[in-house]
């Protein structure tokens, strides 16, 4: 109906045209008119029965609807040739204000009835991988280890004497006496979590991105430990604690102290951790935790007894942590309480795309990191489905159909 | 061709302006009244104004307001009921609080068994005597100012849930950490009273002095050691001064208040480590743990929205359920409106806050 041009509508199209828009009331008296009469309906004709007698507003809506279709007329007729000049024409500005519409109105083979509303592409894919990105977050965490491990060192030199300063008052150590072996257990199950992270880790399909994801807030959560190790340093919590000779200025010893513990993974298995004062807050509580929050967060939802799996060995490990002594309460409850907080709050973070913006309701943005978190999630659009590949593609072999397991991702 | 400003008809509140654009303004509202001569319209008018609105979009449009009619319900309800409960649970956790610190009162280690432990801060700074004085004054006017602030607010019953829900939380987790390990005294010139090995009617004395003197040392209610991790000094502090900040204007004037008390909270809270009073680890923790819960709260109040997502990891906190209960019914973000504590007739001013007065002054009408 509206592809013909007004100006040439018979009767029949007019009352058409008056029962579409819903002014069947103006059907009778308007029967006699063609679409050219119709565009030339004006005010005084409404004052004037028979239309004053239909009409009940004066006749304003339909002048109305005949004002739109006189400037169709008006674009049609003014077709050819003539640009943004005109006047009518000008303001064709709507919100989808593409170079074309501009033009004379109506561009060959757009449908005057209907509206076309650019959806802005998004630039690029939607997880790209930015491996660049990725390698910065590497070094922030190597740095923050490495950070860490000099800080036990001089820390270690300040931890006063068992004799001196006894263990602190625990309530746990009250209750449970030391079992020599809970340290190891804590250690194995660590590094059972940390080798099915890496494996699960290694088959993800955004490799890339959730690598950035754990660096960063590994590294974020290292250096919270850095600081809280040394502003105060608590005395060894348990008697048993073999902590090896103070090395009072002897910088190459010192040094050699802290490849060798970077080199054993601070693990006290490998021989590489005997020195002390590294007790608030927990690196073990810290590891445990968040590989477990990692593996639950990026693994599909139906494996429940995984995440089962993983948990009872996060929760034996931290347990077993305390039944050592060899941290305080307060070391394991305030690491798990600030890794918790970090990594909900930065997922929270970057699976709203609301949060990601610095505004005045949004609070999470007033953290420090905000400015690395934004760099690192920038062009992370939505929230990462959790897809597996094989890391390396198998062509030869047709057998094994790649699980690009969309039916996981919920 | 230029188009003749129509009036506002009926229920649809439909004008074509002058010049290059059509403005099209929808009011939904419930339907009008029925005149006589309207009637047989009235019925079908919104279809077919809806209709032929789309129409006039498709054509010339540049831009279109919408006015939602605000719904029936009230945005933000007092329910003095619940501030009543909260207030309740922030007077049990100081309570225990309390008793908590009689409790690890005795379990603390004496100065000659246990020397303060080396702490950074105080290898720099020695220590000052009228120090902790100063954070205590400074305690007090905050929270004066505070409680000030709070009183010419027009939503106080709102306000005051989430104060008294904070500092009830933070208080709790107080006494978790002050319970479980005990740090001994962080200076020699600290004098514990003496441990009251089984005296219970000595130590709910003390309860009692300690509770009502509000904690501090200035009223000489505060003598027993032991309640080191964390500071509840810096949790006041640190508490009331983002309140005052978030809950106030942001014109000029009020952001010299603002630095004021950021000043005084600052000054309280440096104060408290040259007075060798507290670890700087306990000072460091209440400031993190502080903000934290701070910030977490606010951003699930205001953003109700991500209650119901389901990539919203903040809702996995234990105090979700509480959150709920308290902010269910608060359907907005609490606008920064003062109002005379005591209604008096006409007298209830309204001081538009943030800059977005034009939204300010939609949302009042």
């Amino acid at each position: 109906m509206g592809i013909k041009k007004a100006a040439l509508w018979s009767e029949a199209d007019v009352g058409l045209w008056l029962a579409e828009e819903g002014m069947q009331e103006y059907t009778e008296p308007l029967r006699h008119m063609d679409g050219r009469a119709l565009l030339q309906l004006s005010q005084a004709d409404f004052q004037r029965p028979p239309l004053s007698r239909i009409t009940s507003d004066g006749g304003r809506h339909l002048l109305e609807k005949i004002k739109t279709l006189n400037i169709e007329h008006h674009i049609e007729a003014h077709k050819n040739g003539l640009t943004n000049g005109h006047v009518v024409i000008s303001h064709n500005g709507d919100a989808s204000a593409s170079s074309k519409t501009k033009r004379n109105g109506m561009v060959n083979g757009y449908n005057k009835e209907l509206v076309r509303i650019p959806i802005p592409e998004p630039i690029g894919p939607q997880f790209p991988t930015e491996w660049g990105k990725t390698g910065i977050a590497f070094l922030y965490a190597i740095c923050c280890f490495v950070f860490t491990t000099i800080m036990i060192s001089i820390v270690h030199e300040r931890v006063p004497p068992k004799e001196v300063t006894p263990p602190l008052p625990d309530k746990f150590f009250d209750f449970f006496d030391r079992v020599e072996w809970a340290f190891s257990v804590c250690e194995i199950n660590g590094m059972i979590l940390v080798i099915l992270w890496i494996l699960q880790w290694s088959l993800m399909k955004h490799r890339s991105i959730v690598a950035r994801r754990f660096l960063f807030i590994v590294g974020t959560l290292y250096l919270y430990r850095c600081i809280t190790m040394y502003i105060t340093t608590l005395p060894v919590p348990g008697k048993h604690f073999q902590c090896s000779p103070k090395l009072y200025g002897d910088w190459e010893s010192q040094m050699r102290r802290v490849m060798k513990m970077i080199a054993g993974g601070g693990l006290t298995i490998t021989g590489s951790h005997n020195m002390c004062g590294d007790y608030l807050y927990s690196g073990h509580t810290v590891m445990l935790t968040l590989t477990y929050l990692f593996m639950k967060e990026y693994s599909p939802r139906r494996f429940w007894w995984y995440h089962w799996g993983c948990g009872a060995l996060c929760a034996v490990g931290v347990f077993c942590i305390l039944l050592a002594h060899d941290h305080y309460t307060i070391d394991v409850v305030i690491a798990y309480f600030i890794t918790t907080r970090l990594f909900w709050w930065y997922h929270t973070m970057a699976n709203q795309p609301d949060l990601k913006v610095a505004s005045q309701s949004n609070f999470l943005s007033r953290v420090w990191w905000y400015w690395f978190f934004q760099y690192l999630e920038r062009n992370v659009r939505d929230v990462i489905p959790r897809s597996y590949q094989i890391p390396f593609s198998w062509q030869s072999l047709h057998w094994g159909h790649m699980k690009y397991s969309r039916i996981d991702s919920d | 061709m230029a188009a003749s400003k129509f009036p506002k008809s009926g229920d649809s509140n439909s004008h074509i302006s002058s010049a290059n654009h059509i403005e099209v303004t929808v009011a939904d509202r419930p339907h009008p009244q029925d005149t006589p001569d309207n009637g047989r319209q009235c019925n079908d008018r919104p279809s077919r104004f809806s209709r032929s609105f789309a129409k006039i979009l498709r054509k010339n449009q540049d831009y279109l307001q919408i006015t939602i009619s605000e719904p029936k319900l009230e945005q933000l309800p007092a329910e003095w009921w619940k501030t009543g409960v909260v207030f309740l649970w922030a007077l049990l956790n100081l309570f225990l609080t309390t008793v908590m610190i009689t409790v690890v009162h005795e379990r603390v280690p004496d100065k000659s068994v246990s020397p303060p432990l080396p702490d950074k801060f105080f290898d720099f700074v020695s220590r000052k005597d009228w120090a902790f004085r100063v954070t205590e004054v400074n305690g007090m006017l905050l929270v004066t100012a505070w409680f000030l602030q709070w009183l010419f607010l027009k939503h106080k019953s709102i306000i005051g849930r989430r104060f008294f829900f904070l500092l009830g939380t933070l208080y709790l987790y107080r006494m978790v950490t002050m319970y479980i390990t005990t740090l001994p005294v962080p200076s020699d010139h600290m004098n514990c009273a003496p441990k009251l090995e089984d005296d219970h009617l000595g130590r709910i004395h003390r309860i009692m002095q300690l509770f009502f003197g509000g904690g501090l040392s200035i009223t000489g209610s505060h003598m027993m050691c032991g309640d080191f991790l964390y500071s509840g000094h810096t949790v006041m502090l640190t508490v009331t001064f983002l309140f005052i900040r978030e809950y106030s204007p942001s014109s000029w004037y009020w952001t010299v208040y603002h630095l004021i008390c950021w000043v005084l909270s600052a000054v309280g809270v440096v104060c408290i480590l040259v007075a060798h009073e507290h670890y700087s680890i306990d000072v460091v923790v209440a400031y993190f743990v502080t903000t934290r819960l701070f910030w977490w709260y606010h951003t699930l109040a205001n953003n109700q929205s991500l209650l119901d997502s389901p990539h919203n990891y903040l809702n996995k906190v234990w105090w979700r359920y509480f959150f709920r209960f308290m902010e269910r019914n608060v359907r907005a973000v609490v606008p920064c409106v003062f109002s005379w504590p005591i209604s008096l007739p006409r007298a209830s001013f309204k001081i538009p806050c943030r800059r977005y007065s034009k939204v300010q002054i939609v949302r009042e009408e």
